[in-house]
């Protein structure tokens, strides 16, 4: 009783008090947010938060006026895909029951993209591939039904979630390789690039179980010049890039993968001074125009393949050549922007700003914006 | 263990200089050890120190050291990913405590300077406790994709225990590789 009294006379003084107050401002409510509807430069970046990685993170951008959206809780080493339509988030991840320790629970939680709102989970088999946040990870089929994650125990495989029934629908053995790349035509088909050089394609039925699978003829030589698993689309193909600087375009519709054969993007004079691609996201495709970005460093060896870029070198995907080269802004991951007036976005590693061009005909500086997020490392747009 | 994070690497990696350069002005016995890192840092382009700026100098197995495993340049590093498990308690071939070993690694091929011989180095993480958060070091020699998962590290190899949480990483030597006699 006695303390209640305390709190009302405490209260009514306070009140008082800005009573007293001429034009005294009005008593705020607290509200949450709604984000304005998405325009073509929304970026989300995945930050697994290295130096906690139980408690990821990934911020949403405004890319256009590079202003700070929010942020959307990723778990310990989650991987995360928009859905085609960009409505809903998907992040694989794990959770212990006691942080560190105790029963552990690997989901794929779901989050409204409009609202970065969680809205509810999918349990998976406890064997995600805690691996550095990548889309050659986790995916969705072309039509958003399904849903391809990685695992590694370090057996590899891959789960399939369907997505409408908001259920696992199988677990896919994968030995000797890795990453999932759907099929740009047929939901229930993916594929991954193996340890051969060779790259496998999987067709499953309505069950989940896999129908076909059909290995096609080795493209790469992985021992002398590996290809990164990292990828963008030209169109239906997918780009690749290797260590030393060929690039492969692979049409995955098929039952069984069809691979171009593969060019360097680097000159004889600039393969003398070592040029090399470089990076994780390292990467990125104008796809009306036909374009390829890839972060490059010189001095490149063995060992250099995660370096950061000292110049994005623009390539003409139909002629192979080289039409600019821009600053490479210590970029380590890089993406584009979908639509009219595409623009390019580099994740600066030094000091995580966020670079943006505007590309067209000649390539220009947009904007910067400074330091994102803890170690930030893979960028996917609207 | 995971991934070069660059920025990161850099900000610990200079904050750690400026740590024990503090510590060293204030305990006597450690000056000339920090001395000696604050000089190294500067003066050898040890990675990953040197990955965060333009002039990326070639890394040289003339670099490499075979004393010192709390620093990156240590000689069985040279696919290193993760925080020195010598910088968190523990040493190049022992967890810190009361982390649990990884029961599978990756593995590396490194030159020991002093006796001119490759190694095959397996890279354990200890686990089990959140990041340790000390001595960043991530090198990539001979480092592969994930269809080569074995020499793959981007990916937590604390994935088989049964509290997955990785703390730091190790280097244990496993025997001569292929080739040496």
């Amino acid at each position: 009783m006695k303390k209640s009294f305390r709190v009302k006379s405490l209260l009514f003084g306070l009140c008082a008090g800005v009573a007293m107050q001429a034009h005294a401002l009005e008593p705020d409510v607290l509200t949450v947010t709604k984000m304005a509807p998405a325009d073509a430069y929304r970026v989300y970046i995945a930050d697994p938060n290295f130096s906690s990685l139980v408690d990821g993170r990934m911020h949403v951008i405004d890319g256009q006026n590079m202003r700070y959206l929010g942020m959307v809780s990723t778990g310990f080493s989650g991987l995360s895909v928009l859905s085609p339509d960009r409505s809903e988030l998907y992040v694989a991840t794990t959770y212990y029951a006691r942080l560190n320790h105790g029963e552990r629970t690997d989901v794929v939680d779901i989050h409204d993209a409009t609202t970065l709102a969680r809205k509810e989970e999918i349990v998976i088999p406890p064997r995600h591939a805690q691996g550095t946040a990548s889309r050659s990870l986790i995916q969705t089929s072309f039509d958003g039904s399904l849903l391809y994650v990685q695992n590694a125990t370090p057996a590899t495989s891959v789960t399939v979630v369907d997505l409408r029934n908001r259920k696992v629908l199988a677990e896919v053995p994968t030995p000797g390789c890795w990453a999932v790349y759907p099929s740009p035509t047929v939901a229930s088909r993916f594929s991954a690039m193996c340890g051969n050089g060779s790259m496998l394609t999987l067709t499953l039925d309505e069950a989940g179980q896999v129908a076909t699978r059909k290995q096609s003829a080795p493209f790469f030589d992985p021992d002398s010049d590996p290809v990164f698993p990292m990828y963008d689309r030209n169109g239906d193909k997918f780009v690749f890039v290797s260590f030393h600087g060929k690039v492969y375009q692979a049409d995955l519709s098929g039952e069984m993968a069809s691979v171009e054969p593969g060019w360097s993007l680097v000159g004889a004079a600039d393969a003398k001074a070592g040029w090399r691609p470089g990076g994780y996201q390292l990467l990125a495709t104008e796809r009306a125009a036909g374009r390829l970005y890839v972060a490059m460093h010189d001095k490149g060896e063995e060992g250099s393949h995660k370096n950061p870029a000292k110049e994005i070198w623009v390539i003409d995907l139909a002629s192979h050549k080289r039409i600019a080269r821009l600053p490479g802004h210590n970029a380590v991951s890089m993406a584009t922007s979908r639509g009219d007036k595409p623009r390019l976005y580099l994740l600066d590693a030094t000091n995580n700003d966020l670079i943006a061009y505007d590309l067209g005909a000649k390539p220009k500086l947009f904007k910067r914006m400074p330091a994102i997020g803890n170690t930030p490392i893979h960028l996917e747009l609207q | 263990m995971f991934t070069l994070f660059i920025k990161l690497l850099d900000r610990l990696f200079e904050r750690g200089t400026r740590q024990v350069a503090q510590r060293s002005s204030r305990r006597g016995a450690l000056v000339r050890i920090g001395k000696l890192f604050v000089a190294s840092a500067f003066v050898l382009p040890v990675l990953p120190f040197d990955r965060t700026g333009q002039a990326f100098a070639a890394q040289d197995a003339k670099r490499k050291q075979t004393k010192d495993d709390t620093r990156c340049d240590y000689w069985r590093y040279c696919a290193q990913d993760g925080y020195l498990c010598a910088c968190c308690g523990g040493s190049a071939t022992t967890c810190p405590p009361g982390t649990e070993a990884s029961k599978v690694s990756w593995v590396g091929t490194c030159r020991n300077p002093d006796d001119g011989k490759d190694y095959l180095i397996s890279y354990n993480d200890c686990c089990g406790k959140t990041s340790c958060g000390r001595c960043m070091c991530a090198t990539s020699e001979r480092e592969r994709p994930g269809y080569r998962l074995g020499l793959h590290n981007d990916i937590n190899w604390c994935m088989a225990n049964d509290s997955s949480v990785f703390h730091c990483t190790t280097a244990l030597v496993v025997g001569l590789a292929e080739g040496e006699a």
